[in-house]
């Protein structure tokens, strides 16, 4: 068999007693969004960031085009094409937002030393691109949650990553902001080139707790629940999967029954 | 009497800033406490007394030489013994106060304890706004002050200095980006031993060279961080200052007392904290906010 595009074998992380991933393996072909759902506490963001290397796994491989990447630093990970998105949001409070993306921006060349300026430019186009670039001065700390979200997935594109994670991009949003957001995604998932960003068929892993929001967007859906995949395929197949199901509502779905 | 104090504030002002400016900035991108600051400071006037007064060699290829040496001594040290112990901040102690230590005693052994002077770069006096100084005074102002200069620019007009900067704000976060955490923390150190380095050799002619000249810098420096707000470079900035003009006004309204310059300039850093415990210019950390 061909080599994945990207590949999780045997993924395992233990915190204490808990395992929060428990010898987990799935694989992401090119050209495919795929969106990892499951009740709270199932492992998700624990998976996605051991991933992008700020967890240790326990055992198990990470392998991305061919290369094993487990245990590698977080920043090597970057450049090797995969970036993430992270629930909770965690920008430079103090900087603008165009310097916050500017951050990412250096990634991409390892143009240092610079003037900061150049990179700006870039910044500025991806901020267009999600849509917030008439805030790209105002300082991090006053944008909303949902500016702030699209701040963040600005940073994470600015990298410009062949994969990209995206820890629950709809979470805090409302009706209105959630359906931009989508559209972005798909944008992003076509690829071409808006501005200076350049994308490419983005491979994206979209980490929801719940699966409505991503009917339209995703080719297929991983079904995490106690740090195991119980259940993976279509949308469809996945909304009338029984163990899913279960999984969601407990079993019986009867008030008391254990 | 006022433009003396002025002008001596500024120099002694100048001195402590550029320590204390580099010790923020190490410790604010890396979290190392820096103990061996001023030691760094101690080997720069050292290095340069052996390049004129034993070697012989023109005294501006002198500074340039000592300035490069001790940067480069300094990132050994951040290479060879703080890089793989940077996530234990107290074994990071220790080992910068072994760094000092060793320092002081590889003088001794080199140099023994005899006092050692450095002719001024420039000899002479200037008139300037109608007191005379020697001109080595003013250079020690004019000279810290590019050097700080150059130093704000890298980080604030750079790509390289964004970066350094942003470590400095939330390390996950950056290295979540693409950028290597031990990378910007050895452009840090070297910024800031360099800085060290400069001060260092700068204030040789007009210091007692020895290898205890480290100490009094070392708990004025601390003095000026703590008061201007660990982390912040600015804040570091203008404390040093401060400092620096108490003691110079001790030394001029009390010319008996001047022995007790030390002990004011910490009195007063005791009771400022008192009245602002986070310092004049107090950051919080990204994460100790959560």
């Amino acid at each position: 068999m061909a080599d994945a595009f990207f590949e999780v074998q045997g993924l395992t992380k233990r915190f204490g007693g808990l395992v929060a991933v428990d010898n987990v393996s799935f694989r992401i072909d090119q050209g495919e969004v795929v969106a990892l759902i499951g009740p709270n506490g199932s492992g998700k963001t624990t998976l996605l960031r051991l991933i992008m290397g700020v967890l240790k796994p326990d055992s198990g491989r990470i392998i991305f085009k061919g290369k094993d990447i487990t245990r590698h630093r977080s920043c090597d990970i970057v450049k090797r094409g995969i970036a993430g998105t992270f629930q909770v949001v965690k920008p430079f409070r103090n900087l603008p937002c165009i310097m916050n993306v500017m951050v990412a921006c250096m990634v991409t060349k390892a143009k240092r030393g610079e003037w900061t300026k150049r990179l700006a430019v870039k910044a500025r186009d991806a901020l267009e691109f999600v849509g917030i670039a008439d805030l790209s001065l105002e300082r991090a700390a006053v944008l909303s949650h949902g500016d702030l979200k699209r701040l963040e997935i600005a940073r994470a594109i600015s990298t410009e990553p062949e994969l990209l994670l995206l820890d629950e991009p709809f979470g805090g949003l409302n009706p209105a902001e959630t359906d931009l957001l989508g559209k972005s995604m798909r944008r992003l998932h076509k690829g071409g080139r808006f501005g200076r960003l350049h994308s490419e068929e983005m491979v994206m892993l979209i980490v929801e707790h719940k699966l409505m929001d991503l009917m339209k967007i995703v080719d297929r859906v991983l079904v995490l629940n106690f740090g195991q995949i119980i259940a993976q395929g279509t949308p469809e197949e996945i909304a009338s999967d029984n163990k899913v199901i279960e999984a969601y509502l407990g079993k019986g779905v009867i008030l008391g029954a254990s | 009497m006022l433009q003396m104090i002025l002008l001596r504030g500024a120099m002694v002002g100048a001195v402590y800033a550029s320590l204390a400016v580099g010790f923020s900035l190490i410790f604010g991108v890396a979290r190392i406490v820096n103990l061996a600051h001023t030691a760094f400071f101690m080997l720069a006037a050292y290095m340069l007394f052996t390049a004129t007064s034993m070697l012989g060699l023109n005294t501006f290829l002198s500074i340039v030489i000592s300035i490069v040496l001790v940067t480069a001594v300094g990132v050994a040290c951040y290479k060879a013994f703080l890089e793989r112990i940077r996530e234990h901040e107290g074994a990071v102690i220790l080992m910068t106060v072994a760094l000092a230590l060793a320092f002081q005693e590889l003088m001794l052994l080199l140099f023994s304890g005899v006092y050692r002077g450095v002719a001024p770069f420039i000899a002479g006096n200037v008139d300037i706004i109608g007191v005379t100084i020697p001109i080595q005074q003013l250079l020690i102002v004019g000279i810290t002050a590019v050097c700080l200069l150059a130093v704000a620019a890298f980080l604030y007009w750079t790509n390289l200095g964004l970066a350094v900067r942003v470590t400095a704000q939330d390390k996950e976060v950056t290295n979540l980006m693409g950028i290597n955490g031990n990378k910007t923390a050895m452009i840090s150190m070297a910024l800031a031993v360099a800085l060290a380095a400069v001060a260092g050799a700068v204030v040789a002619p007009t210091y007692v060279v020895n290898p205890y000249m480290w100490a009094h810098p070392l708990v004025m420096m601390f003095a000026a961080v703590i008061l201007g707000g660990l982390g912040s470079m600015k804040g570091s900035f203008i404390a040093a200052f401060i400092l620096g003009y108490v003691e110079v006004l001790v030394v001029f309204l009390i010319p008996e007392g001047s022995f007790i310059k030390g002990a004011v300039a910490l009195a007063i850093v005791v009771v400022i904290l008192f009245l602002r415990p986070e310092g004049l210019f107090g950051v919080t950390f990204e994460e100790e906010r959560l």
